[in-house]
């Protein structure tokens, strides 16, 4: 099965998925927010706002909109 | 001011791990109270040392930035290269049961440095509540030194680290001939940087192996999510998380407001007017004769009076219950929250949600807040929030004072204030990010575990801020103090007072004797109000005394540290901007106001 790579800001809530490239940015890498890690989107807030993610089901990061539409994902597959 | 740098590595043991792991909970547990904070030298990050006695020599313990890794990506993580490549005796890394994978990323690093070390594997007790299962032998055995299992906030594991370092580093003591003559060389084994004999492998491969021993050590079985865990869940997330927010912030107030307008009034007032300050009038009065030099110690503007009036009775309650409820949201994890609540409505401003903090702190005190945006990733950023905080957030001190003003007239004056500090907040914001040259970045930021302060390394934090403010505070305050005294008592507020006359009682509509709050408001914040309070002010001249007082300029301290921390330049500008602005916004609400009243 072969899905399609999509931008993280947009895809919908409490999916996983896959990550397959990140731009760079030193603290995303130490935040271990690097190709192949597995996230899930837990809320998009209002007006721009960033996006909460679910890093490895083990802990949480929100990156701000700019950021988050930057990093490629690809539906993780299950 | 930093001497680390000369500390013998044969005393330094290195504190090191991700950010919020619990590093600084396990730093005041190992050092007790008496902790330096320096800077590093030549950046603008902070790090904490202290004195560590293990078996019977003392060693320092340098509570090193947390980081997430040592790319030297960030200025943090060039300071902790920097500590790892000068060299200490040992480290203890500070692992985050909860997050086992990531926080190996670091360890791996660590030990290309070959520097013997303990791990602590803290947060044990979460990662036993959430389900998480760890092999500490095993991972002992993957990483080729000690694990000790703590949970920090509660003393757990703590003499385990300690013994395991006394063994370490009596073994390093009677071998470490070698180390003696050791001058960097970056050849042989034993310098830093050197991978060519490290098992360890590249850099690159560090997070497949940091998976690999993870998966290897621990288990994970389902379990239900504890109460804590769910609220630190649900406070992040717009519903309920935007209500909890201004709850928290609601609560933080009324902590502030009742709980120092209840010590002030219960117990400080009394104890000043009734005890403290008729003792040194008797005092004073037994052996010096009645005139000036009496007056300048215990007159209406004496040291030993408004001393006591001001600042213990009426700014130390205020200060003392900020830093309560301050710490216990900073120390519970939950200050990240908000930045991530209100990252949207701040970029509307120019700046992003991590900026939010700094503002929040400043109504403690501009001087931390302007040195804690130091954590900003763009100057122009930095600059914006140091502008919004000079010219609309009042300090704890000066809260305090407005507040007592305030409280003589209707109950619209307070939250009339507040709307006025909020639509100068925005409005300088806006203008700020509009003409300063540069970026803002997006918004980055783990959302720590919400967890309840542990009870000891609370206090001794909230010890140290008091202990700060008294100190810090201390001389400007006694020389604005004293200052007062002598411009009262010589005559020379009289002549001042007729020359700032067309200033102060045409443009401002102030009376004359106000000019005093202006003189003083230049060395501390709550001065250019605490004068107005014996005025017999109108309504509206509290208000334009209060919004004056806001604006005006912060206070030497903030001066200082503008000047330190970016130009002198701009601690100028900042000075003559907030002057003018507050002179002439004054005289505005009061031309205005009159139209009204």
């Amino acid at each position: 099965m072969t899905s399609k790579v999509q931008d993280l800001y947009k895809v919908p809530v409490r999916r996983e998925y896959t990550v397959v490239s990140v731009p760079e940015i030193g603290l995303l890498q130490g935040l271990g927010i690097r190709s192949g890690t597995r996230v899930a989107l837990q809320d998009r807030y209002a007006f721009g706002g960033p996006a909460l993610l679910s890093i490895e089901d083990t802990y949480t990061v929100a990156l701000g909109k700019d950021v988050a539409s930057q990093i490629a994902v690809q539906e993780a597959a299950s | 001011m930093s001497k680390s740098n000369k500390i013998n590595p044969r005393d330094k043991v290195l504190l090191m791990g991700n950010p919020n792991v619990g590093k600084s909970v396990l730093f005041t547990e190992f050092t007790g109270i008496h902790a330096i904070s320096s800077n590093f030298v030549g950046t603008t990050v902070t790090y904490t040392e202290g004195h560590l006695p293990i078996g019977n020599k003392e060693y320092t313990l340098i509570d090193v930035p947390g980081t997430y890794s040592l790319q030297s990506t960030s200025e943090a993580e060039a300071v902790a290269v920097s500590f790892m490549q000068s060299g200490a005796q040992a480290i203890i890394c500070v692992l985050d049961a909860t997050n086992l994978e990531r926080n190996l990323v670091l360890a791996l690093e660590l030990q290309r440095y070959n520097i013997p070390t303990v791990y602590a594997l803290n947060l044990t007790d979460v990662a036993e509540r959430r389900g998480i299962k760890i092999n500490e032998k095993l991972l002992a055995q993957e990483l080729g030194a000690p694990v000790i299992p703590t949970v920090a906030v509660k003393r757990k594991g703590l003499d385990g680290i300690i013994g395991e370092l006394d063994s370490l580093l009596s073994v390093t003591e009677t071998t470490g001939s070698e180390e003696d003559e050791c001058i960097a060389c970056s050849k042989c084994s034993l310098c830093p940087g050197d991978t060519s004999k490290s098992t360890t492998g590249k850099p690159e491969d560090y997070p497949l192996k940091a998976k690999e021993i993870s998966r290897r050590v621990s288990k994970k079985i389902n379990s239900k999510p504890s109460f804590l865990d769910k609220l630190g869940d649900a406070s992040v997330k717009p519903w309920p998380g935007i209500p909890i927010a201004f709850l928290a912030i609601a609560l933080l107030v009324a902590v502030v407001v009742f709980g120092g307008r209840i010590l002030r009034a219960v117990l400080l007032l009394p104890l000043v007017n009734n005890i403290i300050v008729p003792f040194f009038r008797d005092f004073f009065a037994s052996f010096i004769p009645e005139g000036m030099l009496l007056n300048i110690l215990t007159g209406e503007f004496g040291i030993f009076v408004i001393s006591f009036e001001w600042i213990f009775a009426l700014i130390f309650p205020y200060v003392l219950f900020f830093y309560i409820a301050f710490s216990f949201l900073e120390d519970s994890g939950y200050l990240p929250r908000i930045s991530v609540l209100f990252d949207n409505v701040m970029r509307r401003l120019g700046v992003q949600g991590g900026s939010l903090i700094y503002a929040i702190m400043a109504f403690g005190c501009a001087v931390p807040a302007i040195i804690g945006s130091r954590a900003a990733t763009s100057r122009k950023e930095r600059l914006i929030i140091t502008l919004a905080i000079c010219f609309a957030i009042p300090c704890i001190s000066q809260s305090a004072a407005v507040m007592a003003l305030m409280a003589a007239y209707d109950w619209y004056m307070m939250p009339l204030m507040i709307a006025f500090g909020f639509f100068l907040f925005v409005v300088v914001s806006l203008i700020a990010g509009r003409f300063i040259k540069g970026r803002v970045d997006s918004l980055i930021i783990e959302v720590p575990n919400l967890l309840i302060p542990d009870a000891r390394s609370y206090g001794r934090k909230l010890l140290i801020r008091m202990r700060h403010f008294l100190k810090d505070a201390e001389i400007p305050m006694m020389a604005a103090i004293v200052l007062a005294a002598l411009l009262a008592e010589t005559g020379a507020l009289a002549v001042i007072a007729r020359a700032a006359e067309p200033l102060v009682s045409q443009w401002l509509g102030m009376p004359r004797e106000a000019v005093v709050a202006l003189i003083l408001g230049i060395v501390r914040r709550e001065m250019s109000v605490a004068p107005l309070l014996a005025l017999n002010l109108t309504p509206l001249q509290a208000f334009v005394g209060g919004a004056v007082s806001l604006m005006y300029i912060p206070c030497l301290s903030v001066f200082a540290i503008l000047a330190k921390e970016f130009k002198i330049r701009i601690a100028v500008a900042v000075t003559l901007g907030t002057i003018f602005v507050a002179l002439f916004l004054g005289g505005v609400i009061n031309h205005v106001g009159q139209l009204f009243f």
